[in-house]
């Protein structure tokens, strides 16, 4: 591959100014009142809107309804619906969506540490509370502590 | 990938060999990607610590009674409210980065430096909104880090249970000052360092905002470097999206 380019080119643009490499994917447009170019402008604004009602209906939510539903319900929807605004952030706002699959996978992938990360911590959350709950300890400080607060 | 391998007349290699963009990205911006890949790991440990210590606790303090003033409004109570409007916002100056990044895929030097103006003034906006509440936080605390220390700080950090969990606030009074604790330190150190953030991506716009008005992104003869500016400014934006939800909603 090397032996095809020059070899001066080869070295200005790994040592010298890098973005030359930048991505044909996007570049190279030159008129911002095509049609082409309005509908992008358009699709922008959509997402905008439609992230807004995302929002909308959660702070709705969570000042009048999530009370009134199971605590879990309400944790799932609200984890879903920031799940969605995300990923349309991420793949309108930040245009990961234009990119290559392989760059998209490259990227992506590291994330799903997260759920193991996730699972493991608030687990371990969770056995803590128990173990305290249930240790001999934790109910010999109650009591000295109620007593404590009646002197 | 297969497909256009057959297409073309001279075939390409197996594997990279370098001398070309992988994935037709170049250098910087795919740096930018793994900077921010690494960021939301930083970002993911802090939320995740919190539900850990949030799992653990038998009380927490509810949103709906810790957030809900409003500037200038008084004792009102309009849980939310003022969260929403930074998040709406933030949202906002997403949108104008995004008309810059735009206009710059077009090499449009007055719209980018016009989005950019409006991205910066939504920024400073959000960060002033961020100063309120701490400010306010700051003053029903009595401080930032580090309070409610003591039972005698009980009849301040009661206030910030729902009716619900009175009972067992009153039960372990010790729980619960741990827990407001706990919240209260959680809170400044994630949203101080989303803040922090978010200050930086204020000053980063500020820089290409001075080198578009210039004309540094015309003689290079394109925009990259506000695509760049703009990944960071929206992954700010998406952090606080989860800092939305792990605070205020869950």
């Amino acid at each position: 591959m090397s032996e095809n380019i020059d070899k001066a080119t080869f070295q200005h643009y790994y040592e010298g100014d890098q973005s030359k490499l930048y991505s044909g994917l996007m570049q190279h447009h030159t008129d911002v009142t095509s049609p082409e170019s309005k509908a992008q402008v358009k699709r922008i604004w959509n997402i905008f809107w439609f992230l807004l009602v995302i929002t909308v209906i959660e702070v709705v939510m969570g000042m009048k309804f999530s009370h009134l539903m199971p605590r879990g319900i309400a944790n799932f929807l609200f984890l879903a619906l920031t799940l969605v605004k995300a990923g349309y952030i991420v793949k309108v706002f930040m245009h990961l969506g234009d990119e290559f699959k392989g760059f998209i996978t490259t990227v992506l992938i590291p994330l799903v540490l997260f759920v193991w990360f996730i699972i493991a911590f608030l687990a371990d959350g969770h056995f803590w509370l128990r173990m305290n709950d249930e240790s001999p300890a934790r109910h010999n400080s109650a009591v000295q502590e109620v007593s404590h607060e009646s002197k | 990938m297969s497909q256009t391998t057959v297409v073309t007349t001279a075939p390409e290699p197996k594997l990279w060999a370098g001398g070309r963009s992988p994935y037709n990205v170049s250098y910087g911006k795919m740096m930018t990607w793994f900077f921010l890949l690494s960021d939301a790991l930083t970002f993911g440990a802090f939320l995740i610590a919190y539900g850990t210590t949030r799992f653990f606790s038998a009380v927490w303090p509810d949103a709906n009674q810790v957030f809900k003033s409003f500037p200038f409004m008084g004792e009102s109570n309009l849980p939310l409210v003022f969260v929403s409007l930074m998040t709406f916002i933030l949202i906002m100056s997403s949108v104008t980065m995004v008309l810059a990044v735009h206009a710059g895929h077009y090499g449009d030097k007055k719209n980018v430096a016009k989005w950019l103006l409006w991205t910066i003034i939504g920024g400073i906006c959000f960060l002033s909104c961020q100063a309120w509440e701490w400010t306010h936080l700051h003053g029903e605390c009595g401080g930032l880090w580090g309070t409610f220390t003591d039972l005698s700080t009980a009849h301040d950090f009661k206030r910030f249970f729902s009716e619900k969990s009175m009972d067992m606030v009153n039960a372990q009074p010790l729980v619960a000052m741990q827990s407001t604790h706990n919240f209260f330190n959680y809170f400044f150190t994630i949203t101080g360092f989303h803040g922090g953030h978010v200050t930086s991506g204020v000053i980063f716009n500020i820089l290409i905002l001075v080198n578009t008005v210039n004309g540094v992104y015309e003689r290079r003869g394109h925009y990259e470097m506000v695509e760049k500016i703009g990944l960071y400014w929206h992954f700010v934006d998406l952090v606080w999206v989860f800092v939305f939800t792990c605070f205020y909603l869950l």
